[in-house]
């Protein structure tokens, strides 16, 4: 800078017009000011960062083929479960306030995948999953471990590690770029086959493929959920905070009891393109205590959850239709049937569903 | 002059000391000015530039109140006249009133529209459905006042009930399929004898 300072003056002191071009200078300077301030915050601003590409990580990736929605989704699956990142995401839900999680990922030298989910607002619900046991540490309950090798968490997990389970029930259509969380971002529209569940639109990440926002839209394109990435860090080395976890540390996996052999009593006509039965027993609710016949359906993203029930134990007989958050509830009464459907599906699907059952033969 | 401002910027520069020509910038305006703007220049080249760059305006806004003309008296005009004078300040005032009434109205819109989010959306009421008897009543857990008092209290609680087993349900989908069984976390009461329901 001392360097340029003296030249600049002394093209000057040999110019006739030296003070024309001291003040013609000094305006630029100033502008040169403003324009490197400005640079400054836009760089503050921009909090998603992918450390220097390693060979290691960054050489699969491209690999993939990025003219199809598939190639995208299969990108997105291999960064999901092979890349160690750090994402900050809010999670928006009609009438509930937003909540701002973060999520880890980290792949040991072992090979050994670990996550963990972490709820950043009041008391706190974390989840780590080592492999293929999940513990959950949440508030008013004592910490337990599944056997599972997804969290359960507000976003589909097995979306993301098997994209191709949905290929049956959904088509997939790339959309176009544009600028997610201050990144290059590839677009794809998620979209049920016989229009019988809401939509998707999924925003990945150019470069590396991690899914730096999620919309869950109805029939008509309106918004019911929606995942915003706040900041998304990809590093070399997974995050110390991994190192410090003691797998023996953390709680038994719980002892499922083993299934009472349950007759199918009652049949479902319905089912939307690619869902199918993935559970069937007869449980008891929580708070009310109801004894119910229960059936959950699933196509690898959205999960029904049916109960059936006499409808003779209590006063209440009314069909009811509501929203919860994104899920639907549908209570409908047919004579002394009475079937409840709850998931994110549109209400039409879960009328047809619940009108579709009927007596086993 | 030229010969001055060039040894000035010498002089900035480090490259000269000379005290007749620190002399001369103390006692000529010009040259005071020069070496505060090439100081300036300097600084910004050097990347050491102040936060706020404070320019002495002091000089121009005292020069620009000096040749500012001085107004005596207000001149004579209709407006003076004592009727016209006491109807236009009246006639002003209603437009301005006007103003401040239409300006109230569109922030009402305004606020309305604001109001009309589509978070809103998904609780108003559900499409009419096909093929059910008697109807469906929309209801929500904030909204229950379509129901009967006695059976509302009642009827949220099995929804809540629906509601909180679909979630427990949905985390424990993906434990193994073969000893996947009924875990109640959140109840003590055991479920092996779970009553047939009546066919």
């Amino acid at each position: 800078m001392r360097l340029s300072s003296q030249t600049t003056l002394n093209v000057s002191r040999n110019n006739k017009f030296s003070k024309c071009i001291g003040q013609v200078t000094l305006a630029c300077l100033m502008l040169l000011s403003f324009s490197t301030i400005g640079q400054s915050v836009s760089d503050s601003q921009d909090r998603v960062t992918v450390d220097p590409p390693s060979s290691s990580h960054t050489q699969p990736v491209k690999a993939f083929p990025s003219d199809s929605a598939h190639g995208w989704l299969e990108k997105m699956a291999y960064a999901h479960s092979h890349l160690n990142y750090s994402i900050s995401f809010v999670l928006l839900k009609p009438g509930v306030d937003s909540q701002p999680y973060l999520w880890r990922h980290g792949v040991t030298s072992e090979g050994v995948q670990m996550e963990q989910l972490n709820l950043l607002n009041g008391p706190g619900r974390e989840v780590v999953r080592i492999e293929n046991k999940v513990s959950y540490f949440e508030p008013n309950v004592p910490p337990y471990s599944l056997q599972s090798s997804v969290i359960n968490g507000p976003f589909p997990s097995e979306f993301f590690q098997q994209p191709d389970e949905i290929k049956d029930s959904y088509d997939f259509v790339m959309v176009g770029r544009s600028r997610v969380s201050g990144r290059a971002a590839q677009q794809i529209r998620i979209v049920s086959k016989d229009k019988s569940r809401f939509g998707m639109n999924v925003w990945l990440d150019q470069e590396t493929g991690l899914m730096l926002k999620m919309n869950l839209v109805d029939l008509n394109g309106q918004l019911l959920e929606q995942i915003q990435v706040t900041a998304c860090h990809v590093t070399e080395q997974p995050d110390d905070f991994f190192e410090k976890i003691e797998p023996a540390m953390l709680p038994e996996v719980l002892k499922l009891r083993p299934q009472s052999d349950t007759k199918a009593i009652w049949d479902i006509d319905y089912m939307p393109i690619g869902m199918v039965e993935v559970k069937r027993d007869i449980h008891r609710l929580p708070i009310t205590g109801q004894s119910v016949e229960y059936v959950m359906l699933s196509d690898g993203l959205v999960d029904v959850s049916i109960y059936m029930r006499d409808s003779q134990n209590d006063g209440i007989n009314q069909d009811i239709l509501l929203r919860h958050e994104s899920d639907t509830l549908l209570t409908l009464n047919k004579g002394t049937l009475n079937v409840t459907v709850v998931g994110k599906l549109p209400p039409e699907t879960a009328n047809r569903i619940a009108s579709s059952i009927h007596l086993a033969n | 002059m030229t010969q001055k401002i060039e040894n000035l910027s010498a002089l900035v520069d480090g490259e000269l000391h000379d005290e007749q020509l620190l002399d001369a910038i103390k006692n000529d305006a010009e040259l005071a000015d020069k070496w505060q703007s090439y100081h300036l220049i300097r600084d910004g080249l050097r990347k050491e530039m102040a936060s706020q760059i404070n320019i002495d305006i002091a000089a121009n806004v005292a020069a620009a109140l000096a040749s500012e003309p001085a107004i005596l008296a207000p001149k004579k005009t209709w407006r003076d006249l004592p009727l016209v004078g006491s109807v236009v300040p009246f006639a002003k005032q209603g437009g301005q009133m006007a103003i401040a009434a239409s300006v109230a109205v569109a922030m009402i819109i305004g606020v309305q529209q604001y109001n009309q989010t589509d978070v809103e959306q998904p609780f108003n009421s559900a499409p009419a459905l096909l093929g059910i008897q008697g109807g469906l009543s929309p209801v929500s857990l904030e909204q229950t006042r379509t129901l009967p008092r006695a059976d509302a209290s009642e009827q949220r609680r099995v929804i809540n009930a629906y509601l909180n087993d679909h979630k427990q349900q949905l985390r424990f989908k993906a434990a193994p399929a073969d000893d996947e069984s009924e875990v109640e976390l959140y109840e003590t009461e055991q479920s092996n004898n779970v009553e047939r329901i009546p066919q």
